[in-house]
């Protein structure tokens, strides 16, 4: 059986490992994204705490395998009471550890923004958070777009080890087809192809987006 | 209209300033001068608390602006500030440079934001630029648009630091001419600048800072022809 025919033949398991490959990677984007913001404002509190919690979080999280994490939160955490389905525990994990790479890129974005900016904002009587929403954020992001780019596609990449825990995504339907016919090439060079398709996809529609955002203004 | 009493500021063990009380008048336009380091910008970004003072009052239509429970983002409505670097927001254009302000801070109705907007162009100069982004922008340009997005806030008093220090030389007389306007209008101004011509023909009086201090005071034609501090006429034989 030749690659395009196993495709076609077992579409249907593909087609439902790609709906879980992006559900979990569009959550993990989505709120990877809200969520490194907000962990990228505690790093640059005023508050030492609230710093502390935040250079906690990134550093925990950076520091250790994504693997691990996964563990912790599906099957550790049952031991305290608290339990997931696969597809929570799976959109936690890529939403944390995103959240935390996320972070430091907005960070670097954040403190790249030159200081004049915000001082104009607070001279004309904005209030500090006026000013991050308005001024400051919409150019830190700009400056680290092709940055964010590379997590996202990392995200959708890495959504592959919630098949450990049973998530039908495209990792475990490549697994499943191959167990059916005992082909272990095949179905993996399969979802390469539909991983690369995807990534390659998101790579270019950034690539779009950040030439849309320079028109806009020059810079 | 501002008070300033004995105000000091050191960042760590660095005294800038050193102790500086001055009064300004409704209406006055006054012109500080002085050295570079002498500490004239960091007095001037004292006025509106972008530098936090070590100690000393400030007070501004009356209110202590320095007293801890005050809310400084109310008195910056009123208060005006040009920068040397002009620090446009690039991400906007023209109009919403100026219009953003009063719509969020003000909450002013987006109409009649653009209406003072438009017309504080006209008066600029540059009503044909209103949609263009600042770095299409020369920076003569870019200042004038500075000094019209503060005043769109309707402040009461303009602080202007070092507003022509940026800038080619070709263009610092387009932003002065509009300062010019300004002072005539009755605005209450504070500048910081090295335009000694300009500080002697549109100020009300000329504050000399040096080391921290105000050194002398007076008005244009006692400080430049006549000056008493013996660190005054060291400057001024150098700068004019």
């Amino acid at each position: 059986m030749n690659i395009f025919q196993m495709f076609w033949e077992y579409r249907t398991y593909f087609a439902s490992g790609i709906q879980y490959t992006l559900l979990l990677a569009a959550i993990g984007v989505v709120c990877g994204f809200i969520l490194g913001m907000l962990v990228s404002l505690l790093r640059m509190s005023r508050f030492r705490i609230l710093r502390f919690i935040g250079t906690v979080w990134v550093e925990f999280l950076r520091g250790t395998p994504m693997v691990v994490q996964l563990f912790i939160i599906h099957y550790g955490l049952v031991s305290v009471g608290i339990k997931f389905t696969p597809i929570e525990s799976g959109a936690i994990t890529l939403t944390i550890n995103s959240s935390a790479y996320l972070a430091e890129i907005f960070r670097a974005g954040i403190q790249g923004v030159d200081k004049g900016q915000a001082e104009a904002a607070r001279s004309l009587g904005m209030t500090g958070g006026m000013t991050m929403r308005h001024i400051v954020l919409p150019q830190a992001v700009k400056s680290v777009l092709p940055a964010i780019g590379n997590e996202f596609i990392t995200i959708i990449k890495e959504s592959s080890i919630v098949s450990f825990i049973g998530v039908t995504d495209l990792m475990y339907q490549a697994q499943a087809v191959n167990m059916i016919t005992y082909d272990f090439l095949t179905p993996l060079l399969i979802i390469a192809a539909i991983y690369f398709v995807m990534t390659f996809t998101l790579s270019k529609l950034l690539g779009l987006f950040e030439r849309r955002l320079n028109t806009d203004d020059h810079r | 209209m501002i008070t300033v009493k004995d105000l000091h500021k050191s960042f760590g063990k660095l005294n800038i300033l050193k102790g500086v009380n001055i009064e300004i008048a409704k209406g006055e336009v006054v012109v500080v001068i002085g050295p570079s380091g002498s500490g004239k910008s960091t007095f001037l970004r004292c006025l509106n608390l972008l530098e936090t003072p070590t100690s000393g009052e400030i007070k501004f239509e009356g209110e202590s602006i320095t007293d801890k429970k005050h809310d400084i983002n109310l008195t910056r409505e009123k208060m005006g500030m040009v920068f040397q670097q002009f620090n446009l927001f690039p991400h906007k254009t023209v109009l919403e440079n100026i219009t953003l302000a009063p719509v969020k801070v003000k909450k002013m109705p987006q109409a009649a934001a653009e209406k003072i907007a438009l017309e504080l162009l006209q008066t600029v100069g540059l009503a044909d630029k209103k949609d263009a982004y600042p770095t299409q922008l020369s920076g003569g340009q870019k200042q004038r648009i500075a000094i019209a997005r503060a005043l769109a806030m309707q402040p009461h008093v303009m602080l202007f630091d070092e507003p022509t220090s940026a800038l080619d030389p070709e263009m610092v007389g387009e932003v002065l001419e509009v300062m010019k306007k300004l002072a005539e209008g009755g605005m209450t101004m504070v500048i910081v600048t090295h335009e000694m011509g300009f500080a002697r023909e549109v100020g009300d009086r000329i504050i000399f800072m040096d080391g921290g201090q105000i050194m002398e005071e007076g008005t244009p034609s006692q400080v430049f022809s006549n000056p008493q501090n013996i660190r005054t006429k060291d400057f001024l034989s150098k700068v004019l």
